[in-house]
């Protein structure tokens, strides 16, 4: 009898768990969080973002202007290296690469679905922090996704920020028209399209 | 009908004989076919497949990795994600109309007008629009050929040159044949070839001509150009055959100039056109008379008899006047008389008596210097028939050595192209500068492809004293070469396209300025704003007119006496004619060109004649039936299309079809008409008498896009006469009187509108290309479009009222509505298709699970529906299956796949593109910032997109013109999408009398 119970229990409870865990599973498909793919030249954030406290924008000028943040080009890391004495195995590669004038095949790390729409300026002009959604890049020696990426998550932040402005332009203009609508769109079209 | 799906098992139904007739029935397919559907497998094997395909799924669960390719060298230019524009001029007809060129990572992706371009605008065409999937074209040579073989530049310079040398050495006779090139620096390198070797010459040809045109100016004012015609300055319009809205010579600065024209309310231009299809010129007409070609000549002739009458000159000879015009010449003339100095005549006959008629009218009514300028002509157009009947007449004789073959196709396009290709064949070598294998080409002994406009340097004067440079805007994508760099490399010059044309400015253009003393600031700045005017140094000097307009009239009138009579019996006049899309079949490999709908007839792929309902009743045809022309010894059989408006003695058709080596978008679509062309006094005739015309008792299924032309009474189009005016209030919106029974919507900072001018749009299709291009609008190819799912987000309605003989129509530019209370949104059970916030109806493609509820409740039938995967799909092989055609996508807008729903989204990524300008720029987003693709494209500045939320900006205050109203109004929609009333200004004949 009480075998019976057990298996009965155990007949029920294990094929719940299993479809417990696989639609757990179902629900993270394409999301990447952790992701932290080997590079092909060991860069780190930690000694550059980290200590020695190069801004992000500096290399990452196009997030300003462009959709894309960018990957800087090669000729951007040589304004420093080519006075630098420091060498290691992984500088070389950089300037191997220069010198051979063979483009840097980065992989890259945050992807979103095709049918989304992200502009990095808008987010840094209006004062979005860029550790905001990337984290603590500064302590990265190899950058990982820190944030799942998915609608979710971007609206938590778009609702959060509803209604307050983040950046001083955007406050200024807020009051230049003596409006109080939110600065994030919660639109569907506003990434859509 | 042409159904031969299985045999004689699909049985043809039909609702009624109309509903035959019109063809609109296909065979009734079974829903499902005994597990046919799922390739003979079970319900069964499908849960197996379906399960196992789950478990595989979750499995693979592995992003593919994706790459970032940094440039090695940065640039400040290029900020990947960021568009570049570059100025430039487009090529892809004679008319050289200024364009900007929206580069995205280093490859063109859109076209759109230059502004600072006095003659074109801003606005530009559907082929211009279409031009730039033509750099992506798969048919493009990849390298040059010598003999059939690929060879490499080196080579076939090395041979060309080598027989150049020894052909000029031994005065042999050395022919360049080429289209018109608007190019003064090109131009200039063929005028030194001509200067040193005494055995060259240069022949100019075009498939369509307009060199009697230019002969008549020649005759009567001693200048053999083509005027610069002012459309804007006219107080009436008559045109005898010319398309000058569609195709004829300028037809962007054209349609710019005549909606200006008739943009004020008060002092409205008129405008006649006697024709003989019904054109899109014609369909804008305030008067439209159909007469068969062979009239043209007695309609002008009775014209300038009239005028000249009026104004005590003798001798003008009589002639019979068709009898559809005889009503309305007296009319006419009397307009033109009232009007001296205001009016203009053109006309697209290529006999040079007509053309001379027509310009002895304009001197007569006082309209040289004012609307027909030859002060500083245009030079567009200097093709000569003449010449190229000469050396039609020396390559039978063998005389022709060497012939250069540059942007010409005359074995395809000549109306005797067997003649032409025979004597081809006499030629000792033979070089072409296609940048395919065409019908020419592939007889020619050497192939050298010229760049695509937009990979090349160029420049060009459409009009004298009006200048534009043309700058490459993506590296020759194959080992191309820009044909003037052959030919300077032929002459033993080799420089490279970019140092010939900045010395060519240096010396030539740059002396004509005197803002600035430095060439490099000067070139800069010309490079930036890409036209350069030349302001007139001096009045200009008066024209003498010396044409002997009386033989000329005797000759004209002859021709109308010897056409009455041999009278038509059973016989019909062919008039042939160029389609807005395809023109003479250059861009026959265009897929967007070939799905365009013609902006009449609403045909796509292929042509068709075009025959009157009178023909039609009196011959019982009905659309789709498949006719023979026959004429002389030729015969070509086409599919028939009822026409209205079309004149009852003509049968016209479409040029620039029935390709056999454009490419696979353009071979074997439609009948190449070209051969029925005849050679009339040395010119080109696009018209032949004495056509038969017989049954085959076949039938071809047409592929249109519009096949319900009324509007089963109800106010969808709507109109003023002139008297209306200025009585006309504005129409009370639904909004404000009929109830709603939704809540108010919470609103944001804009609310997005757009207020279409019905009165200024012409039908010229611009938009629907620039949408095509703007939005990644796939083609879909015949079949599909005959299924009725063409995929265009903006489609032209066109509407005909009045006596089918000859109605009247109006084009109406329809696409989303984005209606305020949208019965497409209220249906979609998975919320895929909601309000913004700021006024758009917005279409979320990855939450559409593909209904199509919304299609089947939207009352503007706007929506279009994915019913396959057309990017990367064998089946649609047009240009989304290559990775070459793909370039031509638009990085900012989704590519959609199969099984969802998609429409207009008022270029929703260029609105969130200008909210982000306005945000890096530090300032809110100002009126005009934003411009949706179409609005740009449009010539005829159509079409205004803006805030109604901003009472000030320009789409507001034409929302509250009297002319303003919301289509199908009633059922409450409240669209942010609006027109303006048409306007009529009908020429009452009778009246006038």
């Amino acid at each position: 009898m009480r075998v019976r119970t057990a298996l009965l229990a155990a007949g029920t409870l294990i094929p719940a768990l299993a479809s417990g865990i696989m639609l757990r599973n179902l629900s993270r498909i394409g999301i990447h969080q952790g992701y932290a793919p080997e590079q092909p030249i060991a860069f780190s954030h930690r000694v550059h973002a980290g200590t020695n406290q190069i801004a992000c924008l500096y290399c990452h000028s196009a997030a300003r202007k462009s959709r894309h943040a960018g990957i800087p080009s090669a000729s951007v890391c040589m304004n420093c290296h080519s006075l630098l004495e420091k060498q290691t195995v992984e500088i070389e590669k950089l300037k191997e690469a220069v010198q051979q004038k063979r483009p840097i095949v980065w992989i890259k790390i945050h992807n979103l679905p095709e049918f989304v729409y992200f502009n990095h300026s808008q987010h840094v002009l209006s004062g979005v922090a860029c550790r905001k959604c990337h984290g603590a890049v500064e302590t990265m020696d190899r950058v990982e996704q820190v944030s799942p990426l998915t609608m979710g998550w971007c609206l938590d932040c778009h609702r959060t920020h509803a209604g307050v402005p983040t950046s001083g332009f955007a406050r200024a203009a807020l009051n230049l028209r003596g409006q109080s609508r939110p600065v994030p769109g919660l639109d569907c079209g506003k990434c859509h399209y | 009908m042409d159904d031969h799906r299985s045999g004689d098992e699909v049985r043809l139904h039909w609702k009624s004989p109309e509903d035959l007739r019109n063809g609109s029935n296909r065979g009734v397919e079974p829903a499902f076919n005994d597990g046919d559907w799922l390739g003979g497998s079970t319900r069964r094997d499908f849960l197996t497949l379906a399960g196992f395909s789950l478990t595989a799924a979750l499995a693979a669960c592995r992003a593919p990795i994706e790459k970032a390719i940094p440039l090695l060298v940065g640039s400040d230019d290029i900020t990947p994600g960021v568009a570049s524009w570059y100025a430039t001029t487009c090529g892809a007809c004679p008319a050289g109309c200024g364009l900007l060129v929206k580069t995205r990572d280093g490859r063109p992706i859109k076209i759109e007008g230059n502004s600072s371009s006095a003659l074109s605008g801003g606005g530009t065409c559907a082929t211009g629009q279409a031009a730039v999937l033509s750099l992506y074209d798969d048919a493009r040579l990849r390298s040059p050929m010598v003999h059939g073989k690929a060879s490499s530049w080196s080579k076939a310079d090395a041979v060309i040159s080598n027989t150049l040398r020894g052909a000029f050495a031994s005065r042999q006779n050395v022919v360049l044949l080429s289209r018109n090139i608007g190019s003064p620096s090109t131009n200039a390198v063929i005028e030194e070839w001509s200067q040193l070797n005494p055995h060259f010459r240069h022949v100019i040809y075009e498939p369509v001509s307009l060199s009697a045109l230019r002969e008549a100016q020649s005759e009567c004012f001693g200048r053999a150009a083509v005027p610069h015609y002012r459309f804007d300055k006219a107080r009436v319009i008559v045109s005898i055959d010319a398309d000058f809205l569609g195709t004829w010579l300028s037809p962007v600065e054209f349609t710019r100039q005549y909606v200006r024209g008739r943009a004020a309310e008060t002092r409205r231009s008129q405008h006649v056109q006697y024709e003989s299809r019904f054109s899109v010129t014609g369909s804008n007409a305030d008067l439209r008379v159909p007469i068969p070609p062979s009239s043209h000549g007695a309609v002008a002739l009775g014209l300038l008899r009239r005028v000249a009458k009026a104004q005590g000159l003798d001798g003008c000879p009589e002639a019979p006047e068709p009898a559809s015009a005889l009503a309305t010449l007296d009319a006419v003339a009397g307009l033109l008389l009232k009007h001296h100095g205001q009016s203009l005549i053109v006309s697209g006959s290529q006999d040079v008596a007509v053309q001379t008629v027509v310009a002895t009218l304009n001197q007569f009514l006082g309209n040289i210097g004012t609307t027909v300028d030859l002060a500083q002509p245009s030079l567009q157009r200097r093709e000569n028939d003449s010449a190229m009947a000469a050396l039609l007449d020396d390559l039978d004789r063998g005389e022709i050595d060497v012939l250069l073959l540059h942007g010409v196709n005359p074995a395809y396009d000549h109306p005797d192209a067997r003649r032409f290709l025979a004597g081809l064949k006499k030629v000792r070598f033979s070089v072409s500068t296609s940048d395919r294998m065409d019908e020419t080409s592939r007889f020619a002994d050497a192939v050298c492809p010229d760049h695509h406009f937009l990979e090349s340097w160029g420049d060009a004067e459409p009009v004298q004293s009006s200048f534009s440079l043309a700058q490459p805007a993506i590296a020759p994508l194959f080992n191309t070469r820009s044909a003037v760099e052959s030919l300077l490399s032929w002459s033993g010059r080799p420089l490279d396209h970019y140092a010939y044309l900045r010395d060519y400015w240096r010396r030539a253009l740059f002396p004509l300025q005197k803002e600035t003393a430095d060439f490099d600031a000067f070139w800069d700045n010309t490079l930036r704003e890409g036209v350069f005017v030349v302001s007139p140094t001096s009045d200009p000097v008066p024209i003498a007119f010396r044409g002997d307009w009386k033989r000329a009239a005797e000759a004209v009138a002859g021709l109308a006496r010897a056409s009455v009579a041999s009278p038509h019996g059973n016989t019909y006049e062919v008039d042939l004619y160029e389609s807005v899309a395809l023109r003479d079949g250059r861009h026959a490999n265009n897929p967007w060109l070939q799905e365009l709908p013609d902006p009449i007839s609403k045909m796509t792929w292929g042509n068709v004649a075009a025959v009157s309902p009178a023909t039609a009743a009196a011959l019982a045809l009905a659309d789709g039936d498949i006719v023979v022309l026959r004429s002389g010894g030729t015969a070509t059989e086409l599919p028939v299309l009822v026409q209205p408006g079309q004149d009852a003695q003509t049968i016209s058709v479409a040029v620039g079809y029935g390709r056999i080596a454009a490419g696979k978008a353009g071979n074997d679509v439609g009948v190449n008409v070209f051969p029925l062309a005849t050679m009339n006094n040395g010119s080109h005739r696009l018209w032949m008498p004495n056509v038969s015309i017989e049954r085959t008792g076949r039938r071809a299924e047409l592929a249109t896009t519009q096949r319900h032309f009324s509007m089963e009474g109800r106010d969808i189009v709507q109109e003023l006469s002139v008297a209306d005016l200025s009585r006309s209030e504005p129409a009370p919106l639904a909004e404000h009187h009929l109830p709603s029974l939704w809540e108010p919507r919470p609103e944001g900072d804009h609310s997005w509108g757009m207020v279409i001018d019905l009165d200024s749009c012409t039908g010229c299709s611009a938009c629907v290309i620039a949408c095509q291009s703007e939005n990644n609008v796939p083609v879909v190819g015949k079949q599909e479009v005959q299924r009725t799912r063409e995929m265009h987000w903006i489609r032209i309605d066109r509407y005909y009222s009045g006596a089918p003989e000859n109605p009247e129509s109006v084009h109406q530019p329809m696409m989303c509505q984005h209606c305020g209370n949208a019965p497409c949104e209220t249906v979609c059970p998975v919320l895929a298709t909601t309000h913004s916030s700021d006024g758009l109806n917005q279409q979320i493609y990855n939450r559409c699970v593909g209904t199509r509820y919304c299609a089947n409740n939207c009352p503007y039938k706007v929506r279009r529906f994915n019913w396959f995967q057309y990017a990367q799909n064998p089946s649609f092989d047009f240009h989304m299956d290559s990775a070459l055609g793909r370039m031509v996508l638009n990085p900012d807008v989704t590519v959609r796949s199969r099984g969802v729903m998609e429409k207009c989204s008022l270029c929703v990524q260029r609105i969130q593109a200008g909210k982000v300008q306005a945000l890096q720029e530090k300032r809110v987003v100002a009126d005009g910032d934003i411009k949706t693709a179409c609005q740009q494209a449009c010539p005829a500045e159509a079409i205004v997109f803006g805030d109604l939320k901003d009472p000030h900006s320009r789409v507001s205050e034409l929302r509250r013109d009297h002319r303003y109203y919301n289509v199908l109004d009633e059922l409450g929609t409240r669209p942010n999408v609006g027109y303006l009333k048409k306007i009529r200004n009908r020429i009452e004949t009778q009246e006038l009398k």
